[in-house]
């Protein structure tokens, strides 16, 4: 029960609560002090103790703590990282190192060490998917190289390289037989000097960096999972840096004088079609389900700008993804498709919805959806699920539209695997049950394609073909978020391959 | 019968209640068609479509190939042995991580009753004294807020006054003692409150009771009989109250552990499920469990030790 007197208090707090938001005194930038130090709030914790192998794979590369051979650039393509050239040599590649390239032990970087550091990670029970099942082997090549060989030539290794799960740790670190031990053992511009579990982790600037040195003398970051709690740690002074803010959050940080940064990500949120039965296995009402959803008022609207709305599978995060944003909806074009298909007042059409709430947007998503596809005449009934459950079905065939969200980049900038898995006929994450035999020899082409503008072109072909074809439809990318607030130098990567903690730079 | 022995006779119930709970635990995730394999996979490799020969593999290695009995009497055994086996996702000891977080947690816990013993018993009964006045109206109303504002409306409250704008408490973190303070406050109101109004209602009855009343016509100090018959009896009902905080402070702070970055048991728990690392949630849910079926048993005898009427009734029985 409420009383009167609460509502009046509750209604009092709020208006003070929201004055009180907007308090603090204004900084965001301010003079650079590469000699002072940072705290910054990070969305996610190390899940398996910086386990790089595995699902930690990009943390210690985020922290500019560990280095791989290679990085990449603004296109997307290989750049030099702790290797400074490759070339290929049918079906192996010959990586040059560094020369001059220390550990932060003090112990220098050799072929020897890196090969420790590639079988150690070639060998573990789930090995990583940028180097899994091409039957990777790696050996010493002179005093300056490696050699990496695959059972087939194959057209990435530059770019699987640059993979965060591929970091090579100083000899060391692997001497107990055990997972690495990553304190104080790599190559970055930033040490790890202690880790407090999931809380907390303390790094310096390593003094003997190859490269352009880290911007901080010294980092702490905090792993705090609660949104609100990163908003309030920057509105506090208590953080200068934190990433994965919510929309909602943003004009409260802003206000509290931090700078706000948004930029894309390399993930889409499809509406999967089930192609194995109908009535998704009509293209006519697959492109009237298409042309049905308004997918700018998605983006703009129902997730108030949290996302830019998709115009293929991939978007701007990656240069072969469409630029343009995709047209609104055409109501009437969705009913006279629907009516060519044999469904309207007559006979109208129910379908069912599957999604899950671990991404919060997705059931918001789903009731707009449910709302748009309402308009054109298409009743959706939603079920709102657990993953685990859904899975088997979904991938079985046994479903009608299914709302998922997809990294369509798997551990390193290339979109071969994601082409593959979801969506040729044998694709062992082929939910949509598309198969397109025309598909099939678009993307089998990528095996014998080194040249990474040729790859980028078959990239984009890809999509155009998943989008004729009506292959689901890509609704929205979610938009990354970062903010400073007593700190300046970050510089978005949309890939996010490249570190972030080393470009951030104290500002009083 | 003695109070040791009455305590004894109560805590002969607590092993077949973890026992029954151990049995729950141990078949909650398989009943939610949780397969251990794939949690294990998914945690580690981040994979819609774990590989299917790993997947096997990694299910005799688990033992999750042998008969489910067989399975639950090993994994019971390394239970008693203390032997909590290793987190899916982390990789690292379990016992370590759930010893830890129940640590903190437990800190949290037992500041926050602290806390709001010391503040709402008091409150309570200094509102008793004279029903209707000044001090009751004020107090009513304040508990009522401190009943009905959740803990993630306060949390950030808190932080945005004692953090953003006075600037003087940190929003988030642990370790330093100045990191104890808004968690603290914000377990404490809601026991805080409710201890208050409860102890304000005892009180204001037992004051009416025939030995107050004598006692206060044989020339007894008001003070005195206020706090030495009210608040003594009023307090036993609290402490009864107390043994159910304990457990829900213990494992159910996730929104104070979350929202202020605190590394305990609550927060563990809500990280370990989505992640469905097994081994996590069994042990942490059986330590909420035992501690919860502990302190409501140390709870009640004390509040029977307290309780005249109440330790003479058990005593005959």
């Amino acid at each position: 029960m409420t009383t009167p007197g609460v509502r009046v208090l509750a209604a009092l707090t709020t208006a003070a609560a929201l004055l009180l938001a907007g308090c603090g005194s204004p900084s965001g930038g301010g003079t650079p002090d590469p000699a002072g130090e940072l705290t910054v709030a990070l969305q996610f914790p190390p899940r398996a103790d910086y386990a790089f192998d595995a699902d930690d794979g990009k943390l210690l590369s985020f922290l500019g703590v560990g280095e791989t051979l290679t990085t990449v650039d603004d296109e997307a393509a290989a750049a030099p990282g702790l290797a400074t050239g490759w070339e290929q040599d049918g079906d192996s590649w010959r990586f040059t190192l560094r020369p001059g390239v220390e550990f932060h032990d003090g112990t220098p970087l050799t072929p020897e060490a890196v090969v420790t550091a590639l079988r150690y990670v070639a060998g573990v029970e789930a090995p990583p998917r940028s180097i899994r099942d091409i039957g990777f082997e790696i050996e010493a090549d002179g005093a300056d190289a490696v050699r990496i060989s695959t059972t087939e030539p194959d057209p990435v290794m530059p770019l699987r390289m640059s993979s965060g799960n591929l970091a090579i740790l100083a000899p060391a670190a692997y001497a107990a037989g055990d997972a690495p031990d990553y304190l104080r053992s790599g190559t970055g511009p930033l040490v790890l000097e202690t880790v407090n579990g999931v809380e907390s982790a303390e790094l310096t600037r390593f003094d003997g960096y190859w490269g352009e040195p880290a911007g901080a003398a010294r980092v702490t970051v905090r792993y705090v999972e609660d949104p609100q709690a990163r908003a309030l740690a920057v509105q506090a002074g208590d953080v200068q840096f934190a990433e994965g803010l919510p929309a909602a959050q943003l004009e409260q940080v802003r206000s509290a004088g931090a700078e706000v940064v948004e930029y894309e990500g390399a993930r889409t949120v499809p509406l999967q079609l089930n192609q194995s039965r109908a009535p998704f296995d009509d293209v006519r009402v697959r492109r009237a389900v298409t042309e049905a959803i308004d997918r700018p008022v998605l983006a703009g609207q129902v997730l108030a700008g949290s996302a830019q709305p998709a115009a293929d599978l991939f978007g701007p995060a990656v240069p072969w993804g469409a630029t343009e944003p995709p047209a609104g909806a055409d109501v009437e074009r969705a009913r006279a498709l629907l009516a060519e298909a044999g469904y309207g007042p007559e006979n109208p059409l129910t379908v069912q919805l599957w999604t899950f709430p671990n991404r919060p947007e997705l059931p918001t998503i789903a009731n707009a959806v449910q709302a748009m596809l309402g308009e054109a005449g298409i009743r959706v009934e939603i079920t709102v699920g657990n993953y685990e459950a859904q899975e088997p079905e979904v991938l079985a065939g046994n479903y009608d539209m299914f709302l998922n969200s997809r990294s369509y980049l798997s551990d390193f900038p290339d979109a071969a695997s994601t082409l593959t898995s979801d969506y040729t006929c044998a694709g062992s994450y082929a939910i949509d049950q598309y198969c397109s035999p025309a598909y099939d020899a678009l993307v089998d082409r990528l095996n014998g394609t080194v040249d990474p503008a040729q790859r980028r072109q078959l990239f984009a072909e890809a999509a155009g073909m998943l989008d004729t074809d009506a292959v689901g439809v890509m609704l929205v990318h979610p938009l990354n978020t970062a903010v400073l607030r007593g700190a300046t130098g970050f510089t978005p990567d949309p890939l996010q391959v490249r570190p972030v903690l080393p470009q951030l730079i104290p500002a009083g | 019968m003695t109070g040791l022995l009455l305590l004894l006779r109560r805590l002969l119930v607590v092993p077949p209640v973890l026992l029954a709970a151990s049995v729950l635990v141990f078949a909650l995730p398989r009943w939610m068609a949780v397969d251990p394999a794939r949690a294990v996979l998914r945690a580690r490799t981040a994979e819609a479509v774990p590989d299917p020969a790993t997947e096997a593999r990694l299910r005799v290695e688990l033992g999750l190939d042998r008969p489910v009995v067989e399975q639950y009497l090993r994994w019971l055994g390394g239970v008693l042995r203390g032997d909590l086996g290793y987190g899916y996702v982390s990789r690292t000891p379990v016992l370590e991580q759930v010893g830890s977080a129940a640590m903190v947690s437990g800190l949290l816990t037992v500041l926050a009753l602290a806390l709001a013993a010391a503040v709402g018993i008091p409150a309570g009964v200094y509102a008793a004294r004279r029903p209707g006045g000044r001090w009751d109206r004020f107090l009513g109303a304040g508990t009522i807020v401190g009943v009905a504002v959740p803990e993630f409306v306060l949390a950030p409250w808190l932080v945005l006054v004692f953090g953003v704008w006075a600037g003087l408490l940190p929003a988030i973190g642990w370790g330093d003692p100045a990191h104890l303070v808004l968690p603290v406050l914000t377990l404490a109101a809601y026991p805080g409150a409710l201890a208050a109004q409860l102890v304000r209602a005892e009180t204001v009855g037992i004051l009416q009771r025939p030995h107050v009343l004598l006692a206060r016509s044989k020339g007894l100090s008001g003070q005195r009989v206020l706090w030495r018959h009210g608040a003594r009896l009023a307090t036993t009902s609290v402490t009864a109250l107390a043994g159910m905080f304990v457990a829900g402070l213990l494992g159910g702070s996730v929104v104070v552990e979350v929202v202020f970055g605190i590394p305990g048991l609550g927060r563990l728990l809500h990280r370990a499920v989505p992640a469905q690392d097994l081994p996590v949630i069994q042990a942490g849910t059986l330590i909420v469990v035992a501690v919860a079926v502990t302190a409501g048993v140390l709870v009640e005898a004390i509040a029977t030790a307290l309780d005249p009427v109440r330790r003479t009734a058990e005593r005959a029985g």
